[in-house]
């Protein structure tokens, strides 16, 4: 694909992912200072099992595709011509890899979405928090190709969605929220639906599937109906069914509603991993916590307009996001003439 | 708590007149003919004061106990949505006698009832023929629509709480096919009998059955008391006021046991494998395909319009038979119409995907595979059916000569329609029955753009395959080549609009698949 020359040859990939999948702290202070420890894991050989054990991808479903051999982080990271150990952060990717601009909706006289711009880097963890009916699910099915847009465009790697939606979609895995599924396959039946439709072959799919329901725990379910399945079950061959085609960016909305804890946990650990692996996610929700604990960045979207957007620490600014989102949303209405509800009528 | 209900019954109807105008106009439409339906009967049941006590006890006691009937089996069959389901109520603890009341008295705030009311009122007019008839009449309006609404009530109910889970609708095509054995058994009896000579005495037979069964008690007591059978016409009032008190309780029952019982889920049966994904190769058109297959075979809706396709033939048969068409003839009708109908089945397959198209968006797939897929079932079904009606026809009609035409018939219109289904599913997809909905059930809004669209999608298949049809129906009385030369139409211009068809609606698909999500969604 991209030959840019002043990229260096292979190793960087495998580098960049080996790093990621140590813990954050320790990874600047490797990073130079202890070249000895790095140089196996960057061999070629190693660089397809070393990071991904904990990856629900299967190695033969990662090396057929070939855009994923490209180097997500195209940023120069030659550790070693570099001469001391300077002890910078991570450098922060320079790919835009998702770039709203100036969306507009509207839905007769209310104005669902009020212009918004929005760039998310290759390898983000991208929050979108607001309340109920701030224009969230409005924004990204713009995004994902499902709503027409009345004014704006959106490239997902350099793609615009509107003018070349086949090519824009490949790279998109969606969970949208609230539209059915096609609930009348069987799980294993959605899934192999889902994949075969973005091209994947029969073989790779079948090992996708049960790798995926490894990974989300529903093997028992796969021979069910996802009609008959539970909110939290469906949401995750829902979540499943996006990410099968192991895509660039995933573009999730509230995924983590109606899931229990245990599933959340798992699939906040198959995301961080996919996010070290160069992967982009964009998630919805309204619960702060959770973006807060989850995201490294995040936008806050009020009235169909973005307050904040930018890393979490700099949106936060010291508090927690919930206050800082509560700061930006205009204040909590202070709860007044409820006295009736503490004296009850029985 | 009765007045509360009626006051919400009211505000309920009168919300519904203020939703968007299309709407409104489809349920002034609605309305209009209900009551000019009524109307109707009214007219003719005060026509009938003019005639004999005997001949007018007939057409009124069948035609009552069939209205009746009606109140009982169209909930059954077509599963009303029911906005004052008992168990909506559960949750705020009122007493179960005055809820049932309640209910049953604002179930009166409705056009069946006004309906109802009317005809009530009009065989008053019919039987005001000596006191004992008008004094029965008086007291049979009231218990006329009671009786009614209570049917329907309690058949609802019965439906509602019958059919509650999802597996149980999905099963609901055995309800299907149990009506049409039931119309198979009337067919027979029609074709049997001799209209011409027999006909008064079947009304006769028929109205004697009727006036005894609870559903036609209540319309026969007057008429027996001006006929001067008074013995009778007590007896027969008697019987439908026992059946309005049972009905009474059996819905007071139900209300009772509704409001502790809430739907439950079923645990589905496990299927193993990929089941029909198995078949083909992996291309996008052909997993579509399988998935409509699959869908097929496992959805109620489907279903439903399979049974209906057998079935329809041979109603529209019903009216030659009695006005004395020859067999022969007769055998020509199914083929056509069948094919026809196959044909037509697909036209709004879009939306019966509902919000689930919006996994073919986003994966970016495109509109012709989407139509390829469609249009895969309805072939499957459709030509080897076609072949053997096709076949039995030609033996029925008594020369195998007329088999090329009646091939040509209906595979050009099956494939025609076809064509036409997938551009018209792209372009014009109208709100349909949920996925899960009983398939009986009316979707949540109808426009009359969606009847506009079934009518015209039937006209311009036979339009466009009136060649066909022409050559065909030279076979039938000139001797020479056409009946080979229909065959020779029918299948090139079948399988040439099959395919522009496709590439046309596949254009349109990909142009117009947001807009068609976006109709998903507020359907």
């Amino acid at each position: 694909m991209d030959s840019s020359p002043d990229q260096a040859p292979a190793p960087r990939t495998p580098a960049k992912r080996t790093t990621a999948a140590k813990p954050a702290a320790s990874r600047a202070a490797t990073d130079a200072a202890t070249p000895a420890r790095k140089v196996p894991a960057r061999s070629t050989t190693d660089r397809s099992t070393a990071p991904r054990s904990t990856a629900p991808r299967s190695t033969t479903a990662r090396t057929q595709t070939p855009r994923t051999q490209t180097p997500r982080t195209p940023t120069a990271r030659s550790t070693s011509d570099r001469p001391a150990p300077t002890r910078t952060p991570r450098p922060k990717p320079v790919e835009t890899v998702l770039s709203l601009e100036g969306l507009v909706k509207r839905f007769g006289d209310t104005i669902a979405v009020a212009g918004i711009d929005l760039a998310v880097e290759s390898g983000s963890f991208y929050g979108i928090v607001g309340p109920n009916g701030a224009g969230k699910t409005t924004t990204l099915s713009m995004v994902t190709g499902l709503l027409r847009p009345d004014a704006g465009r959106v490239l997902v790697h350099g793609v615009d969605v509107w003018h070349d939606p086949v090519a824009a979609k490949r790279n998109m895995g969606v969970l949208p929220d609230r539209l059915r599924l096609f609930d009348r396959l069987t799980g294993a039946q959605l899934l192999f639906y889902s994949g075969t439709l973005r091209g994947l072959n029969e073989e790779t799919v079948r090992t996708r599937t049960s790798d995926l329901a490894g990974a989300f725990g529903f093997e028992d379910a796969l021979g069910r109906l996802v009609a008959d399945y539970s909110a939290g079950m469906t949401k995750k061959i829902a979540l499943a069914a996006a990410m099968i085609h192991s895509p660039r960016v995933l573009i999730l909305d509230e995924p983590f509603e109606s899931v229990d804890p245990v599933s959340a946990a798992n699939v906040t650990q198959i995301l961080r991993s996919y996010v070290d692996a160069g992967g982009t996610v964009v998630v919805s929700s309204h619960s702060m916590d959770l973006i807060q604990r989850i995201c490294d960045h995040v936008a806050v979207v009020v009235h169909g307009a973005i307050l904040d957007s930018g890393t979490m620490a700099s949106v936060r600014k010291g508090k927690t996001l919930e206050d800082r989102f509560v700061e930006l949303a205009g204040g909590r209405t202070s709860v007044e003439g409820m006295s009736w509800l503490n004296s009850f009528s029985d | 708590m009765v007045e509360q209900l009626l006051r919400l019954k009211l505000r309920l109807l009168g919300n519904a007149f203020r939703r968007s105008p299309w709407r409104i106009v489809a349920l002034v439409i609605g309305l209009g003919s209900a009551l000019g339906m009524a109307l109707v009967v009214v007219a003719g049941l005060i026509g009938l004061r003019f005639e004999s006590a005997s001949a007018a006890s007939r057409g009124v006691e069948v035609f009552g106990a069939l209205l009746v009937l009606g109140f009982v089996l169209v909930p059954l069959v077509f599963g009303v949505d029911d906005v004052l389901d008992p168990r909506r109520f559960s949750l705020y603890g009122i007493p179960t006698s005055s809820l049932a009341t309640a209910l049953a008295v604002s179930a009166l705030l409705s056009i069946p009832a006004v309906a109802m009311t009317l005809i009530g009122l009009a065989q008053i007019v019919t039987w005001a023929r000596n006191p004992l008839a008008l004094v029965l009449a008086i007291i049979g309006a009231p218990v006329i629509v009671a009786t009614c609404l209570l049917c329907s009530r309690v058949s609802i109910s019965v439906a509602g709480a019958a059919l509650s889970s999802r597996r149980s609708r999905d099963s609901a095509g055995l309800l299907g096919f149990a009506a049409l054995a039931g119309f198979v058994i009337v067919f027979v009896l029609i074709y049997r009998t001799n209209w011409l000579q027999d006909g008064a005495n079947v009304l006769a037979t028929t109205a004697n059955v009727a006036s005894w069964s609870p559903f036609g008690a209540v319309w026969a007591a007057p008429a027996d008391a001006a006929q001067g059978h008074f013995g009778l016409a007590l007896l027969r009032e008697l019987i439908a006021l026992v059946f309005l008190g049972l009905l009474w309780l059996a819905w007071r029952t139900l209300v009772k046991v509704m409001l502790v019982t809430q739907p439950r889920s079923s645990e589905g049966r496990s299927y193993r494998g990929l089941g029909l994904f198995r078949i083909a190769r992996v291309s996008p058109g052909a997993v579509i395909a399988e998935r409509s297959l699959t869908y097929w075979i496992r959805d109620a809706r489907y279903h439903a319009s399979l049974i209906v396709i057998p079935v329809i033939p041979f109603l529209l048969m019903v009216p030659f038979l009695i006005i004395g068409v020859p067999t022969p003839v007769l055998a020509l009708i199914p083929v056509p119409v069948m094919a026809l109908f196959l044909g037509w089945l697909v036209h709004n397959d879009t939306a019966y995907d509902n919000t689930a198209i919006w996994l073919h968006l986003a994966s970016g797939t495109t509109g012709r595979a989407d139509r390829v897929g469609r249009v895969v079932p309805p072939l499957v079904v459709g030509v080897p059916l076609l072949l053997l009606a096709a076949i039995l026809s030609a033996a029925v009609y008594g020369s195998f000569g007329i088999l090329p035409a009646l091939l040509g018939v209906g595979l050009g219109l099956l494939f025609t329609g076809l064509g036409l289904s997938s551009v018209g599913s792209a372009r014009f997809p109208y709100p349909a029955v949920r996925p899960g909905d009983s398939p009986f059930a009316a979707p949540q809004s109808v426009g009359t753009a969606s009847s506009l669209i079934q009518s015209l999608s039937f006209v311009v298949t036979i339009i466009l395959s009136s060649p066909t049809l022409l050559f065909a129906g030279l076979a039938l009385f000139l001797p020479g080549p056409w009946a080979w030369l229909s065959l020779l139409s029918g299948l090139v211009l079948g399988v040439l609009f099959l395919w522009l068809g496709i590439q046309w609606g596949g254009r349109i698909f990909d142009r117009r698949s947001p807009e068609i999500l976006s109709a998903s969604v507020r359907n």
